[in-house]
């Protein structure tokens, strides 16, 4: 997968690239404006993430010259601005995500991968799988190594999102944000405690774990015995 | 910016005078015009009571010759003796000349004599003969069956003059009682101002380190009372906003300090020697715990500058409260049953105008909050309703220690702890409550918050039509 990251503050760039290049993406990056739209019209990406704010030509008249072209390459904006007209600006141009920083790197790796999996028709799953772990979708009901566990309607739909995207990070935002619809930061753990009861009802009388902390960035769902 | 366009406003001064101007004028010329009229009716009663007697006489001459036309000149010419300036004709029969007194040839001039049967004021006429004016009374009788004419007449041109020179002279006094007036007026006006000027004066001299100086309203003339108060109100608004934002600049200055102070501290010391790799991943862990509230305060802060500014506009649709509300206490189920704390909802709303997710994060503000606050194993109760005045309200109630009264009204300020000595890591970042009473308060509500010994209440009013 292949990221064109155009962003002209040095540190900041340089640790979005390491950062994508270590969770295995290809990583193409600009230090401003007119070369990241050369690139973007020179060579194809996956995902362009974008920052509004740069020395020669802003990101929104990146975005407008490229969707003008023709280019429907898939474009995250990243911007220290968060009112709603830029939002809604960014948006209307066809920007597909919006983060606004500073904003946890955890967070745009979960965007850009749920911007990847959107172009893939997902076919409808009926049973999903982890280890001796499943999740029966129509019937909401769930087993692990045989044995029935009873879960809220919310847990359900938890360990479903942790399934779905396996093995990636999710960051509290995200999951509030999936699961429950809260699309702010909420000042308590809710998050947390969440995850511990949705652990004590399936982990923890297991000795394989399944659901893992990811210390300062989130928790995800992996079956490490593969 | 209309007022503008209109021109300068008038002057205060300039508008009492010009009232007063007005009135003065006024009253001067009624009074001057009755006094030359009663002056004028004045010498009509005069000259009708002279021509009346001069009349009566002529008439008792008459009836003294029983008829004997011819005695009449005779006893005529004796008529008016002791009167000057007076006139009169007879003829018999009217129209033709028997006598007249010396000098009064001029009756020959009237052609349309206007008689009358009888002396009455309402008969009196003038005469412009030449270049003399004469007001005279012609009155037509018989005396022993003789129709006689009596034209008598005065010449005015005494009266004339001496009006004239009498208004003259009372335009001039009336004129210089007008300008005295209008120049007392001025004075009274100015007089009147000074303690508008000295009120003005102390205004202006009030800086911005003498927020708490107030105007003695006693001072002051009661005009100028209500203008006193209501500028003592408004510094008191100014001095509280004031101390509130120098309080807020100090309180975001200590904030930033205790994190920043820990990430500068546990930095340094983690560098000063070789460590396994293990204690490096838990400073950057440590690290980035403090960052991570670093920059939800900062863009906590920044929401509220920009809701401060008014740069937050609340879309508007339609929000059915209960199901919100629902929602919420699913997304908190796990926290409440944490600490055994059950979440009721009572009570009905219609739907209100809204920004969805400003709403729900206003209300979950106050949801955690109430979580926080309340002992293990107890009961939270969200009832929501509509009152009389049209507004849904929401209350929030949650059993648990009274908050002291003198922090019920400072509990919405930014970074405002109950207690200073909480940790700060449990209580968020100091700015709920005020984002809370920020969201609120664009959508046109308010919110209030009670408490007592058993429960804390927090009530949101919403209007129904935003």
């Amino acid at each position: 997968m292949r990221l064109l990251v155009v962003e002209d503050e040095r540190k900041a760039g340089e640790f979005i690239r390491q950062g994508l290049t270590e969770a295995g993406f290809l990583v193409t990056w600009m230090s401003n404006g007119l070369d990241g739209y050369h690139q973007a019209m020179t060579e194809t990406f996956d995902v362009i993430i974008l920052d509004v704010m740069l020395p020669d030509i802003d990101g929104w008249r990146i975005l407008k010259s490229l969707r003008e072209a023709g280019n429907q390459t898939p474009v995250i904006f990243l911007t220290a601005r968060d009112s709603v007209t830029d939002r809604v600006k960014g948006l209307e141009l066809g920007a597909d995500d919006y983060l606004v920083k500073p904003f946890a790197f955890v967070e745009l790796l979960a965007r850009i991968r749920s911007l990847l999996r959107r172009g893939n028709s997902t076919a409808i799953i009926e049973e999903l799988k982890v280890a001796d772990l499943v999740l029966d979708i129509p019937s909401r009901k769930v087993t692990r190594a045989g044995k029935k566990i009873t879960l809220s309607q919310k847990e359900f739909l938890l360990l479903e999102l942790f399934i779905r995207r396996q093995g990636e990070v999710l960051p509290r935002s995200i999951i509030a944000s999936e699961v429950w619809d809260m699309n702010f930061d909420s000042d308590t753990n809710v998050i947390d405690v969440a995850v511990r009861r949705l652990r004590a009802k399936i982990d923890d009388e297991f000795e394989q774990k399944l659901i893992h902390t990811v210390r300062g960035m989130g928790y995800k769902l992996e079956d490490e015995s593969e | 910016m209309n007022k503008q366009k209109k021109g300068m406003p008038i002057s205060l001064t300039l508008r009492v005078m010009s009232f007063a101007g007005f009135a003065i004028l006024a009253c001067l010329l009624l009074s001057g015009f009755f006094v030359i009229k009663s002056v004028e009716q004045h010498f009509i009663e005069q000259d009708y009571d002279e021509l009346k007697i001069i009349i009566e006489t002529v008439e008792q001459r008459l009836d003294s010759i029983n008829g004997n036309v011819s005695q009449a000149p005779d006893v005529l010419s004796q008529a008016i003796s002791g009167h000057h300036g007076v006139y009169f004709q007879v003829e018999t029969p009217p129209g033709t000349h028997l006598f007249h007194s010396k000098g009064a040839e001029f009756f020959s001039e009237i052609t349309h004599p206007q008689p009358a049967n009888r002396i009455d004021k309402s008969n009196l006429v003038s005469w412009k003969i030449d270049s003399e004016i004469y007001r005279g009374l012609v009155v037509d009788f018989t005396v022993e069956g003789i129709p006689y004419r009596v034209m008598a007449a005065m010449d005015m041109a005494f009266h004339l003059s001496f009006l004239e020179k009498f208004k003259e002279k009372m335009w001039l006094i009336m004129l210089v009682i007008g300008i005295a007036t209008l120049t007392a007026t001025w004075f009274g006006i100015y007089q009147g101002h000074r303690p508008l000027i000295q009120l003005s004066r102390r205004i202006r001299n009030i800086q911005t380190n003498q927020l708490d100086e107030r105007i003695a309203p006693n001072s002051l003339p009661i005009e100028l009372r209500e203008l006193a108060l209501s500028f003592n109100q408004m510094l008191q608004h100014l001095e509280d906003g004031f101390e509130r934002l120098s309080n807020f600049s100090a309180d975001i200055a200590h904030e930033l300090r205790t994190p920043l102070t820990n990430l500068i501290t546990q930095t340094q010391v983690g560098l000063t020697q070789a460590r396994p790799i293990e204690q490096y991943k838990e400073l950057l862990y440590s690290n980035l715990e403090e960052q991570e509230r670093l920059a939800k305060m900062v863009s906590d802060m920044l929401w509220l500058a920009q809701s401060d500014n008014k740069l937050i506009q609340p879309a508007s649709t339609l929000i059915d409260l209960s199901s919100e509300i629902k929602d919420l206490f699913e997304f908190f189920d796990a926290l409440a049953a944490e600490s055994q704390i059950t979440l009721t909802l009572e009570g009905e709303a219609p739907a209100i105008p809204a920004d969805r997710e400003l709403l729900k994060r206003a209300l979950s503000n106050l949801l955690s909050n109430a979580i926080r606050h309340t002992p293990y194993g107890e009961k939270i109760t969200v009832k929501i309703g509509q009152n009389k005045n049209h507004n849904v309200y929401v209350e929030i109630i949650n059993p648990g220690e009274q908050i002291p009264a003198e922090h019920l009204s400072k509990l919405f300020d930014r970074f405002y702890r109950v207690d200073p000595s909480r940790n700060r890591l449990s209580e968020g970042t100091g700015l709920g409550l005020a984002i809370t009473k920020s969201i609120i308060e664009t959508h046109d509500g308010r919110i209030t918050v009670e408490s007592n010994n058993a429960r804390t209440t927090f009530t949101v009013y919403l209007p129904l039509v935003m």
